[in-house]
């Protein structure tokens, strides 16, 4: 049974009065945006985050967060981003739940359109908004999402009690996400392309000593295999080209994120794969906009790189709100 | 029992209930008693837990106020009720029509917070244009939100539904916690959270947005 009570720290949106100019609009309340909002706060600008879902992004379902500085024994995601939450409403930031849907420019303003129609008015912009799992490249992805494939083994693990089930993916998050499983199911099969892991040591010999786990290795998801729902996972060898049928219920994906930057999309430059440019000050090709986090063309993606993400871009933008200014 | 609720919490629900409370809002909880059949090892914890969370909500603003039946069949059935814990939302916008099956707990206790001030004003954050539509829905609806508490996104699902019945009392909308009612789980085939299930009939994965859910109860009421 699960214990904890999450009391919502988001204010009325119906408080809100969007004629005001704000200094700082930050668009997702992940662990990037939550972290510029605290150091706004306390510097005293007048600052709102949009957030679209839940506060916190893709930590909120990380089951367990072990090298985030200060929690030598983990701590959860829904824990970690709810003390963020509660500081960055401590000092003066806003979360108000809408979703952004279009970035304008005023002369050297810029206003924020939600999809409610509502009109932030702002001097500056940080996008934090994340990133979104990649979906299972199985022709059956939809028809089979809700019914066995899962992005969410915080959410849906307990289905899957005394049954198999496969986790496809090699990377911190794959294995996390395997270890949370074995609470719950009779055996996990991680199915990864290569023929070792990505994720940290300090996961790996945890994935390794654990009894309930097994591998695929070298072998990518093909099909699923079922009729109402998931009965197995066909396998692709790529080094044998050899095809195989996993006997699980369940299918889990963990391998990898693409960017939710469709908003600014025409507006600052994106690399190949969508990611926002930036540079060292976490500034993006248009003044007054930065960006922080997964969405961002980082070398890493955790919640320690988002929050100092978070830190930089809010003192660029304060130092861009002063050179405005002058 | 243990407070549930940390201090601290309840100093910040206080805070949102002084400000945002209107009408009084009385929460109806059925339960049974020890040596039922319905309590077993496996739910008795969930039990008590949800009756310490009622309790301790209600205790924070005069507003609301908590009442118990526990083993009373004709109660039950005046209310409905498919399963045992359900806490009721009774207000002057619902009439027996919103409903937690299982524990309010993890991230769906927010949902109840904001069900309790959305009762208690007598208005839904739907935007105008839902309000109207399910205003004008004739027909009767029933929408089941499997949920389990880990899950982040589940409350957009349960808060819909849940609006959705308060603007019209011919909504019943239920939160189901999935892993306390496993047999309701397997027979709607509960494979992901949150599972939306309208009149047995439409059923979806998902925390859609406001319109595209509604949508899915029109398709219900329009086939019938």
């Amino acid at each position: 049974m699960n214990e904890f009570l999450t009391v919502p720290m988001v204010k009325e949106q119906e408080e809100m009065t969007s004629d005001i100019l704000l200094d700082m609009v930050i668009l997702g309340a992940g662990p990037g945006g939550l972290t510029a909002g605290i150091y706004a706060g306390r510097s005293g600008l007048n600052v709102v985050i949009l957030e679209k879902l839940f506060p916190g992004g893709q930590i909120a379902v990380s089951s367990r967060i072990d090298n985030y500085p200060g929690f030598p024994d983990g701590v959860s995601g829904t824990e970690l981003v709810r003390g963020m939450e509660k500081q960055a409403v401590k000092f003066g930031a806003r979360i108000v739940m809408e979703e952004a849907m279009r970035i304008g420019k005023e002369g050297t303003l810029f206003v924020v359109e939600t999809v409610g129609h509502k009109k932030y008015k702002t001097k500056t912009i940080i996008i934090s908004t994340g990133a979104d799992p990649v979906k299972l490249p199985v022709p059956e992805e939809e028809k089979f999402r809700g019914r066995g494939i899962s992005y969410c083994a915080t959410c849906d693990a307990a289905f899957f009690k005394e049954k198999d089930v496969a986790i496809v993916g090699g990377g911190d998050t794959a294995i996390t996400d395997a270890l949370h499983l074995t609470r719950f199911a009779n055996k996990v099969i991680i199915v990864h392309r290569r023929s070792e892991l990505r994720a940290v040591k300090a996961l790996q010999e945890e994935v390794f000593a654990n009894p309930k786990i097994a591998f695929q290795w070298d072998s990518i998801p093909s099909h699923v295999v079922g009729d109402e729902k998931v009965d197995g996972l066909e396998i692709k060898n790529v080094k044998t080209k050899e095809k195989k049928v996993l006997k699980v219920n369940g299918i889990f994906a963990a391998i990898g994120t693409i960017p939710n930057s469709k908003i600014v999309r025409g507006v600052v430059e994106l690399d190949e794969r969508g990611f926002i440019k930036t540079n060292h000050n976490r500034e993006t090709s248009v003044p007054g906009i930065f960006a922080v986090g997964d969405v961002r063309d980082t070398p890493l993606r955790q919640v320690i790189t988002a929050a100092g993400d978070g830190a930089i871009a809010e003192f660029s933008a304060e130092n861009y709100i002063k050179s405005m200014e002058r | 029992m243990e407070k549930l609720l940390k201090e601290q919490d309840v100093q910040y629900i206080k805070e949102l209930f002084d400000r945002d409370l209107v009408d009084p809002v009385e929460l109806v909880l059925f339960l049974e008693s020890e040596g039922s059949d319905k309590v077993t090892d496996a739910n008795s914890q969930y039990l008590l837990a949800t009756e310490e969370i009622a309790r301790e909500v209600s205790e924070i603003s005069d507003k609301i106020s908590l009442t118990i039946y526990k083993d009373d069949k004709e109660k039950e059935k005046e209310y409905g009720v498919k399963e045992i814990s359900a806490l009721f939302i009774q207000g002057k916008n619902t009439d027996k029509n919103v409903v937690f099956y299982g524990i309010p707990s993890g991230h769906e206790f927010s949902s109840l917070l904001e069900d309790i001030v959305n009762v208690s004003q007598g208005a839904t954050r739907l935007s105008p244009a839902s309000k109207e539509t399910a205003r004008n829905i004739k027909v009767p609806v029933e929408i089941l939100v499997f949920i389990t508490p880990t899950c982040p996104h589940c409350p957009r699902a349960v808060k819909t539904a849940h609006q959705l019945a308060m603007e019209n009392k011919l909504i019943k909308a239920a939160m189901i916690e999935a892993n306390e009612f496993p047999e309701l789980s397997k027979k709607y085939n509960v494979y992901s959270v949150p599972k939306i299930v309208i009149n047995e009939k439409v059923q979806f994965e998902g925390a859609l947005p406001e319109d595209m859910f509604i949508n899915k109860v029109l398709s219900v009421v329009d086939g019938s």
